[in-house]
């Protein structure tokens, strides 16, 4: 079956779309009582490459974070395709959906290579993870993916920590695309590097994400880079939805209800100097 | 301030005015530090502290011809003068040895002649008279040496194999004992209990009971050494697996992998220089310990230590210390290198 014909099959099921996440009023309440999430509901469709916008605090990471159940809910339902987020579903649901960290999260230590390999950590027989051992089939699947974000041959054997800040989010991608995921969590996968990069980083990202017919979830807090790259822009504050539209709904009275009371964030500024620029 | 709140996820923020940074330390860390010194005194009083400068001072300065004598010079002296020359021939008595061919000598061998003076009883006149004897000995200029050396290879591989024990037992015992791998609290207490446990038997008591097990030789020795060593190594594995970088980990786990994936995947790569460092120190350490192991009969070069000790032959102790120093001294640029080139 063909990738369109996968995708047209999920999207009509019944005669109706079927969204390919699904969100049905999460709440996530810490213990410390803060609500991170507070009634959140939201469909995305397959293949929609959808920023959460919103300031710091506001529960973007969290919301990606049940995505793959790195945070459990206080309550509410996240679907994905037909799959409910469950203690049982949790690792086929992990299987199918990759996440892009803001600090990058490589093993600093490990090559390149190796940390793209690690993208099928889960997948190939324990043996082979043991040894780092891993098929031919899936090295040169790992050199594709490594070519795909724009780095060389020379870039595989060197120690992800020798890398620029924007090669190692590269690398951090290339690991997420590894396994060909249904769903691309990026959790302000641009935060950490500087503005020129932040939107070579962002359209690789929606790029390689619809040449693979993924769906894409990504955190970000510059609202410039949201207009320019979303299809879609859910904007949370406090943990609540206050804006689902596409980007040209996004106007500066919305962005103003977002960042009311706040200082709006200057365009595309960088949190912290490029790491290892 | 309103964005302040909002980052502290909604507790009220303060003026700066009514911050509070504390000094970094305060009347208790000089109580603390007090009570040490109080300890440190009456302790002092109990391990002699003061009479051992003061021999050693005497030592120092009788070395250097201020001061007469010391006791501790003397003592130590006497020791050291016999240490010299070291011995590294091998003499054997011609006449103990049966099946030796005087026309075919083994290789580097010679016979050397010497006259011994022995006195004897004159049944007749009831006086000791001296008798000149001719001796043969049968001498292997550096036969000892030889011999020395072969066992502190014996020595070597007992420390090897004492290793490799070591790191076989402390991977599992690291696992459990890692706060954020292991199972459960009992799977952890259990751990961290044995690795006290074996960290805490001393290596000599541990061989001298295994040796009542397997006999004189090198199984209770590095059956012993590689225990102790798994105490520590258990210890420090784990203790790095606890501290390495969570965000690898994260990402990882965040793919579904399980713990010992993880483990492999996104811990090894990062703990392994320091793992290495210690696997190293382990073996220079067992290379050491195996020299005095074998004075309780455990193998190895310590067993030929404590006879020719035992014997007053400080010659040969002499030759003995000598090789266990070039030993641990290679062993520790060797390992330099191995550690640089691995962790570079």
């Amino acid at each position: 079956m063909s990738a369109t014909a996968i995708l047209n099959a999920a999207r009509t099921i019944g005669g109706q779309v079927q969204p390919h996440l699904s969100f049905r009023d999460l709440r996530k309440v810490y213990p410390d009582g803060v609500a991170a999430l507070d009634g959140v509901s939201a469909d995305v469709p397959r293949g929609q490459f959808c920023v959460v916008l919103g300031p710091s605090g506001s529960g973007k990471s969290t919301l990606l974070r049940v995505v793959n159940g790195l945070t459990s809910l206080s309550s509410g339902q996240m679907t994905l395709g037909d799959l409910p987020m469950s203690a049982a579903n949790l690792r086929a649901i992990r299987r199918k959906v990759a996440m892009v960290h803001q600090l990058f999260n490589l093993t600093e230590r490990a090559s390149v290579s190796a940390n793209v390999l690690a993208g099928a950590v889960a997948e190939v027989p324990f043996w082979r993870v043991m040894l780092g051992w891993y098929p031919a089939e899936l090295r040169a699947r790992a050199c594709e993916v490594v070519a795909r974000v724009g780095l060389d041959e020379i870039h595989l054997p060197r120690r992800a920590v020798a890398l620029s800040g924007g090669q190692q989010q590269r690398v951090g991608i290339a690991r997420a695309f590894l396994l060909r995921p249904e769903v691309i969590l990026a959790d302000e996968p641009v935060a950490s590097l500087d503005p020129a990069i932040s939107r070579e980083v962002l359209g690789l990202l929606r790029e390689a994400g619809r040449e693979q017919g993924a769906t894409v979830m990504c955190s970000l807090h510059q609202t410039d880079l949201a207009r320019e790259f979303a299809d879609r822009i859910i904007g949370m504050r406090k943990g609540r939805v206050v804006f689902d539209g596409p980007p040209h709904l996004f106007d500066a009275r919305a962005e103003a209800a977002l960042y009311e009371g706040l200082t709006p964030p200057a365009q595309a500024q960088p949190r912290k100097e490029a790491l290892h620029a | 301030m309103r964005e302040a709140e909002l980052e502290m996820g909604g507790h009220p923020a303060k003026r700066v005015a009514d911050w509070h940074l504390p000094a970094p330390y305060d009347w208790r860390a000089a109580l603390a530090v007090l009570l040490i010194a109080l300890a440190l005194i009456w302790s002092g009083q109990r391990m002699e502290v003061g009479k051992m400068i003061g021999l050693t001072g005497e030592a120092v300065l009788a070395s250097v011809g201020l001061q007469e004598e010391s006791q501790v010079g003397k003592g130590l002296g006497r020791m050291f003068g016999q240490l010299f020359p070291f011995v590294i021939e091998d003499r054997r008595e011609l006449a103990r040895l049966p099946d030796i061919d005087r026309d075919n000598l083994p290789m580097f061998t010679r016979i050397e002649l010497v006259e011994v003076t022995t006195f004897h009883m004159n049944a007749a006149t009831l006086q000791a008279e001296p008798r000149v004897d001719v001796k043969e000995y049968l001498v292997h200029p550096f036969g000892y040496l030889l011999n020395v050396l072969g066992k502190m290879v014996e020595t070597f591989e007992m420390a090897i194999w004492a290793t490799i024990i070591s790191v076989i037992l402390s991977i599992p015992l690291a696992f459990f004992g890692a706060r954020n791998y292991t199972p459960n609290r009992f799977a952890y207490s259990a751990s961290r209990g044995i690795v006290s446990f074996l960290r805490a038997m001393p290596e000599l008591i541990i061989a001298m009971f295994l040796v009542l097990g397997f006999g004189f030789g090198a199984i209770a020795g590095y059956l012993a050494l590689g225990l102790h060593g798994a105490g520590f190594l258990g210890k420090f594995y784990a203790e790095d697996i606890e501290g390495a970088d969570r965000k690898p980990q994260e990402a990882l786990t965040a793919l579904g992998a399980g713990k010992l994936r993880v483990l492999r995947a996104a811990v090894l790569p990062q703990v392994a220089p320091s793992y290495v460092a210690y696997t190293l120190y382990i073996l220079d350490r067992n290379v050491r310990m195996a020299a005095v192991i074998g004075l309780v009969g455990a193998g190895g070069i310590g067993q030929e230590l404590k006879g020719r000790y035992d014997t007053f032959e400080f010659g040969h102790v002499g030759t003995i210390l000598l090789v266990i120093f070039l030993t641990v001294f290679v062993l520790d640029q060797v390992a330099a290198k191995l550690r640089a080139r691995l962790i570079g």
